[in-house]
């Protein structure tokens, strides 16, 4: 029994910081209806231009941290305005081959930088220390990151409910031609979608890179985020976030008790599974198209 | 018009002419020798990179002092980003269209597996693959000279260690999912019955799995008090990592992978301290490492001597003095060695006959001795077996806990 | 383009003697190629060749019949390992080996049509994203498969020629991807092909006309999954060796990125897209050695970022590809083609 509830608590653990990619993700699909491939590296290069503030030019860890968010924020608009928003007549198989264009970009610009060793990024909570209760565990650094997870998707939903500017988001992503005819700028709604897309992905990597950090560190959570954002339907936020947990859970269940070979798949055969009963995930709503 | 066709015609003759005298071998000219070699440069593999750049600089520090026998060496490395059908593509394109003498290092099973068949019709040498795989010397082939130790050897090292040394009671093993972690865990599950004892507890890591808290836990429930780790640096320093966390704290044991100190404390924060490694090669001089006797080792001058002058004079700015760098250099010494004995008269069979007769040879790396070939002996191919093993401290130095010892060769495999 | 008058006009195989006379130029020029480049041209052209295999196939589920597929690998391994043991388990001669082997990944394509039936979009994609990757732990899993430490290919015999170099090996692969490529072709144009596209545009629609959507859906994963496992077979023979993490989530996306950079929809263009991006993949690695730019490159590195990673500058240059193609013209190569074509039919107006 014990174990099965120290599982549970790790897997929430690991859940959250699937849950902030996942959220990213969700985030820009409900803006420009494509499965965002570059949401890792998009967290990837703001967390090493923190690791060289803090290394090349002596600022303080926060300082970083806070000019890392910034920077993803304005990646993340640059991203859309450069780019993402040039597509002719885009269509989603297009829009996944751009967004796979930018991951690799921004990867190499990483690796071309920072090369192939590993780091890692100080940070003021040690890594490895923990708290017990009993004979279960939860480290440090997993419930900073749980806390700041819920903190995010608090200020996410206060945003989207009460902010104009989130309320315009949200008309965006329901009928963009009606946004437009209200009066609200569609474009820029989307550009500022991918910034706050980046944002919340950027916390997750600075989360993870006091661990360790290597160019290829956020490829994992991407595509665990994913599927927890699939899961929950790729549409709604509250599905991401609990998808992406069942994610964690599930993984840290299976490894424990069935098979620690497929640990790192069984997330995704849950999924076909959840897709076969719920096509279109756990909370959105099954639109079904008319012809 | 004609003039110029003619001019054109015995200009072109000039030239064939010159490159023709001389050597007839391939590869071999009057004042070169052309070296291949194949690494991932970019890619998730990138981090053995710095094993061709350590060939690299070891080579180009032998022409700065003459080169061998008034000619100099090449080096003509490739990045295939660990992808075999680019290895195929860039192993082709230099050996058909440049020529090479022979080829050294080479990082990775798949990518070697993949142009070995070529290389061994073409019958030209292979010396020293980057990776400690039985599928060099099974069987044993006429130009491929392998060098790198097979990871079986670490394992019996630790295990003996763990079981004998240390009297551990039971000793667990974590893999990866790869040729390098079935090896380790065959290895460890030899010498386990050898002595009698259970495997506590096998752990597969998959490549590239960033969540290794069901693997610290299922570690921690085996209740094994020795830990082997034949994973990846990252990988083993999230395991520990997390470990630390569960307060789980075996005897961390780790193969000559994750065997690189100064790295390996410095990304776990100096969780690393205390762990043993098993090592073919050592990295550091002076009184960072060992207080055994083998700090008056003469190598030991010799690892001091690349790290001033191979390391400082022709690394790049940004490359980091760590054990990939190193087994670059090891990788290329007998190679480098069976030239300068080869004398003037280099052809790759004189190469291998040098190569053949080559005994106890000592380089940066432990003994490498070789024979001539012998179709049911893999150790005629095998060079070296000899490891140590060190326990890192917490400056990123080592203590050293044992001599060379020569491991046994296990055939297994399939 | 051009107006079609008949039904007739449309299955035909070469709209015209000018098509026909190209058709056998290209036709010569295969089979004269190994004689007039390099050795090293002709290994470029059979890793090309094994490439607009699986694109083509990928194409038939991605363009024609509108599925995303990112698991493609998956069925890749299965050619792969199921020719190679096919031939060294069971003593199968090569070509029934392949045919069985490319069948077992049709079954398996099947058996993911099946879920197909009801995601779309980006659940799909996650859906066919986890069969690719359990199928390497799987086989990883399977002793008799060499398991993780991978399985060598036996020689290559075929009616009693042993084919061991590229040239040999070039006229069989060029021959099953010429054949390939016309049976797709010619399928495009059938009922199959006309339900694909239904599919495609509405699928309630097409179910409305009586198109039975489980077994076309089915049967386009089957047929795409057939002829990745086809080139996996004829891969394992270029890499002489396999292991499970060749068959990675990367060389899923690598094969979507050929199809839809070279233009869905369309049989030439997924073709053009697999001869731009294989070529690519092998050559970029030369770009350091470029004159001038290499140099330039490199100092660059040194100035600004690090010597060690310059490799990287791959990555960039690839995706930069990518985007540029993508924006330009979201038909990708085949759209640049139409383009091309249409601007110089018309000049100068």
């Amino acid at each position: 029994m014990i174990d099965f509830i120290q599982m549970v608590i790790s897997g929430i653990a690991v859940g959250s910081s699937y849950a902030l990619m996942a959220l990213g993700m969700v985030l820009i699909y409900k803006a420009s209806e494509v499965p965002n491939f570059v949401q890792g590296e998009m967290a990837l290069l703001p967390v090493f231009i923190a690791y060289m503030m803090i290394y090349s030019y002596g600022y303080s860890v926060f300082i970083a941290f806070f000019g890392a968010l910034f920077f993803a924020m304005i990646l993340g608009c640059f991203l859309e305005f450069a780019v993402v928003r040039r597509a002719k007549n885009p269509n989603i198989l297009g829009l996944i081959i751009v967004t796979i264009g930018l991951e690799m970009i921004l990867l190499g610009l990483v690796s071309w930088k920072f090369g192939a060793d590993q780091r890692i990024m100080p940070f003021p909570i040690s890594s490895y220390s923990s708290v017990m209760i009993g004979d279960l565990y939860i480290s440090t650094m997993d419930l900073v990151t749980l806390f700041v997870a819920l903190a995010i998707m608090i200020v996410l939903f206060l945003f989207f409910r009460f902010s104009k500017f989130g309320v315009a988001m949200k008309a965006t992503q329901q009928n963009p031609t009606a946004a437009r005819l209200m009066g609200i700028r569609t474009n820029r709604v989307k550009m500022v979608t991918w910034g706050i897309s980046a944002t919340v992905g950027t916390v997750s990597g600075l989360l993870l890179a006091p661990v360790i950090m290597e160019p290829y560190m956020m490829w994992n959570p991407m595509l665990k985020g994913f599927a927890g954002a699939v899961v929950g339907g790729m549409t709604s936020l509250p599905g991401a976030v609990f998808g992406a947990y069942i994610v964690g859970v599930v993984e840290h269940l299976f490894g424990g008790y069935v098979s620690m070979d497929f640990k790192a798949v069984v997330a995704f055969a849950v999924i076909v599974i959840v897709l076969c009963v719920k096509p279109s995930g756990l909370f959105a709503r099954h639109y079904v198209k008319k012809v | 018009m004609k003039k110029t066709l003619f001019a054109v015609l015995f200009g072109a003759l000039v030239v064939f002419g010159m490159l023709s005298t001389g050597y007839c071998e391939i590869g071999v000219t009057d004042t070169e020798i052309h070296i291949g070699q194949w690494s991932p440069q970019s890619g998730p593999a990138a981090a053995w990179g710095a094993v061709a750049r350590g060939t690299d600089a070891y080579f180009k520090w032998i022409n700065a002092n003459g080169g061998i026998h008034g000619r100099k060496l090449v080096h003509h490395y490739f990045d295939d980003g660990y992808n075999p059908a680019r290895t195929i593509a860039g192993v082709k394109q230099l050996q058909e269209q440049r020529g090479m003498f022979a080829w050294v290092g080479g990082v990775g099973t798949a990518p070697g597996l993949a142009v070995k068949e070529y290389l061994m019709q073409k019958k030209i040498p292979w010396i020293g693959p980057a990776a400690g795989s039985w599928h060099w010397v099974t069987p044993p082939q006429k130009y491929l000279f392998n060098v790198y130790p097979l990871y079986l050897g670490d394992a019996q090292l630790l295990v003996e260690h763990a079981a004998k040394k240390m009297g551990k009671k039971s000793i667990a093993v974590v893999y990866q999912e790869d040729d390098y972690g079935e090896q380790g865990l065959a290895g460890t599950k030899h010498m386990l019955e050898k002595y009698n004892m259970e495997l506590a507890a096998a752990v597969p890591v998959a490549m590239g799995d960033s969540d290794m808290r069901p693997h610290a836990m299922r570690l921690s429930r085996s209740n094994a008090d020795a830990v082997l780790l034949f994973i990846s640096p990252v990988a083993a320093s999230r395991i520990i990592g997390i470990g630390k966390a569960m307060n789980y704290a075996p005897q961390w044991m780790s193969s000559s992978t994750c065997g690189d100190c100064p790295l390996m404390i410095d990304i776990t924060q100096g969780l690393y301290e205390g762990v043993i490694t098993s090592s073919f090669g050592m990295l550091e001089t002076g009184e960072k490492v060992g207080d055994l006797q083998h700090i008056n080792d003469p190598k030991h001058k010799l690892v001091a001597e690349y790290k001033k002058d191979v390391y400082g004079k022709f690394a790049a700015r940004d490359e980091r003095w760590g054990y990939t760098f190193v087994v670059g250099i090891g990788l290329a010494e007998p190679l480098v060695e069976a030239i300068k004995r080869a004398g003037r008269d280099l052809t790759r069979e004189r190469l291998v006959e040098e190569l053949e007769k080559m005994e106890n040879f000592r380089g940066v790396l432990g003994r490498i001795t070789y024979g001539p070939l012998d179709p049911n002996n893999p150790l005629t191919r095998i060079g070296q077996q000899e490891l140590f093993l060190h326990q890192c401290t917490a400056d990123g130095g080592s203590r050293i806990l044992t001599n060379w010892i020569e491991t046994e060769y296990i055939p297994m495999g399939h | 383009m051009d107006m079609k008058r008949d039904y007739y006009e449309d299955v035909k195989h070469f709209s015209s003697g000018v098509m026909l006379f190209w058709f056998a130029a290209l036709m010569i020029f295969l089979l004269l190629y190994p004689f007039l480049f390099k050795n090293y041209y002709v290994y470029v052209a059979n890793y090309i060749a094994i490439n607009i295999i699986v694109v083509v196939g990928l194409n038939l589920l991605v363009g024609y019949t509108g599925q995303i597929s990112l698991g493609h690998a998956g069925f890749f391994a299965i050619g792969a390992y199921g020719t190679i043991s096919l031939m060294t388990l069971a003593n199968f001669p090569f070509f029934p080996a392949l045919i069985c082997a490319g069948l077992i990944a049709a079954c398996f394509g099947f058996l993911l049509g099946l879920p197909a039936l009801r995601l779309e979009g980006p659940y799909l994609a996650i859906a066919t994203l986890g069969f690719g990757l359990t199928i390497t732990t799987i086989i990883g899993r399977i002793d008799i498969l060499g398991g993780r430490q991978g399985l060598h290919a036996p020689d290559l015999i075929i009616m009693g020629h042993h084919l061991n170099t590229d040239r040999q090996f070039y006229y069989l692969v060029m021959a099953i991807a010429v054949l390939l490529v016309f049976f797709a072709r010619n399928i495009t144009k059938t009922k199959v092909g006309r339900a694909f596209v239904a599919i495609r545009d509405a699928h309630i629609a097409a179910e409305t006309m009586g198109v039975n959507l489980v077994l076309y859906k089915t049967m386009a994963f089957a047929l795409s999954a057939f002829y990745a496992g086809v080139a996996g077979g004829l891969f394992a023979f270029v890499l002489r060796f396999i292991e499970p993490e060749l068959f990675g989530f990367f060389l899923s996306v690598f094969f979507l990125t050929m199809a839809v950079a070279g233009g869905l929809g369309t049989i030439a263009g997924p073709i053009a897209g697999a001869i731009l991006l294989s070529f690519l993949d092998l050559e970029l690695r030369n770009i350091l050695n470029i004159p001038y730019v290499g140099e330039w490159l490199k100092a660059l590195s040194t100035s600004y970022f690090s010597l060690t990673g310059v490799s990287n500058i791959q990555f960039i240059v690839f995706g930069a590809i990518l985007i540029a193609i993508m924006l330009f013209e979201p038909l990708g190569l085949y759209g640049l083609w139409i383009r091309m074509k249409k601007y110089w039919m018309t000049w100068p107006f």
